[in-house]
């Protein structure tokens, strides 16, 4: 994380991929839309990435402790209860990162 | 007092929750980034020329840990290929000069999609530089705010890194409200309970293949989708 040659090249690469994805659809977006394989993908990708993100980062902060993942759990059940009711990112967000640093300083 | 509008949806009624939400977001990236280590310029930078909350809140852990630079853009490639499906529904309001056109679509986060697509089709094209300039520029502000917090505070909380995880379990709700579809979720807990069982080391790696694999295969919805990507 102090190799600045090594963050910049991350950034520089990071930034390059993301905006390819967000300009494809407006290069290639009618190739895109004659494929119902895209509209497929569409349909079911998003979804199951970001539950893998999320079951993936979760298992790993259960790794870095001892005993049942139940902070996890509950943190994460807190954060998807909020956001499902309010809506509100940043409520949903804050209530369940603290509820999970509270939980980890019992 | 509003001042006379065609438009009763005025620009700061349209980006202020986007601030509220993107100063104090931003502000943890800043935290979290020099906390781990980094300068407060590079997280400056990472606001600047990157602009993916999500990514960026990945990054950190990795450059902290690292990786290898093709690992940290594989992980960017997987986690934004969402944005792929955004463009599509706004394929025809772009704004007409070439310099704001591509700045709008660089900008285009889930937040300012949200805001864009829930303003009347006539009126996005000329109100959308503006809309995305503001939003990134309250997600810069916050970075350069948690960057300074960051440099002088020196906070132990074991789970501060939590937010990351939250941030999955907010983008998979709101995923979930577009589609309202079980099945992916099914496919992911599958996928990765096979990839845990394949290769533990590579677990996620092989579940995203899995489940690319999967939704290829699954056979079409029979109601047409409702979400906002295809109309």
């Amino acid at each position: 994380m102090t190799d600045t040659g090594y963050v910049l090249t991350a950034i520089a690469l990071m930034a390059l991929v993301t905006i390819l994805l967000r300009a494809l659809p407006f290069i290639a977006g009618h190739w895109l839309r004659r494929h119902p394989i895209v509209h497929k993908l569409g349909d079911s990708l998003p979804l199951s990435i970001m539950v893998l993100l999320l079951i993936d980062t979760a298992a790993g902060q259960a790794r870095s402790h001892d005993g049942l993942p139940w902070q996890e759990l509950a943190a994460v059940a807190l954060v998807i209860l909020l956001q499902w009711r309010t809506r509100q990112t940043l409520l949903s967000i804050a209530a369940g990162t603290a509820l999970y640093v509270a939980l980890r300083a019992l | 007092m509003p001042r006379p509008t065609s438009n009763p949806l005025s620009i700061s009624s349209l980006t202020a929750p986007v601030a509220m939400g993107y100063v104090p977001l931003g502000a943890v990236f800043g935290f979290l980034f020099v906390q781990a280590g980094g300068s407060g310029w590079l997280a400056l930078a990472a606001s600047l020329l990157i602009y993916a909350g999500a990514a960026q809140f990945m990054m950190v852990p990795m450059l902290a840990a690292g990786l290898p630079v093709g690992a940290i853009v594989l992980a960017t490639l997987v986690l934004n290929l969402r944005h792929v499906f955004y463009g599509l529904s706004l394929l025809n309001t772009l704004p007409a000069s070439r310099w704001r056109r591509w700045y709008c679509i660089f900008a285009l986060t889930d937040e300012t999609y949200s805001v864009l697509t829930a303003l009347p089709a006539r009126e996005r094209a000329p109100r959308m530089t503006l809309i995305s300039a503001l939003n990134q520029g309250w997600w810069v502000i916050g970075t350069a705010l948690g960057a300074v917090l960051g440099a002088q505070a020196q906070v132990g909380l074991a789970g501060l890194d939590f937010v990351l995880a939250s941030l999955f379990a907010v983008l998979a709700v709101e995923q979930w409200r577009a589609r309202r579809d079980p099945l992916p979720i099914w496919i992911a807990a599958a996928a990765y309970a096979a990839g845990c069982i394949l290769m533990p080391s590579q677990a996620l790696a092989i579940a995203i293949a899995l489940s690319l694999v999967a939704a290829a295969l699954r056979p079409a919805r029979t109601a047409p989708a409702t979400g906002a990507a295809h109309d």
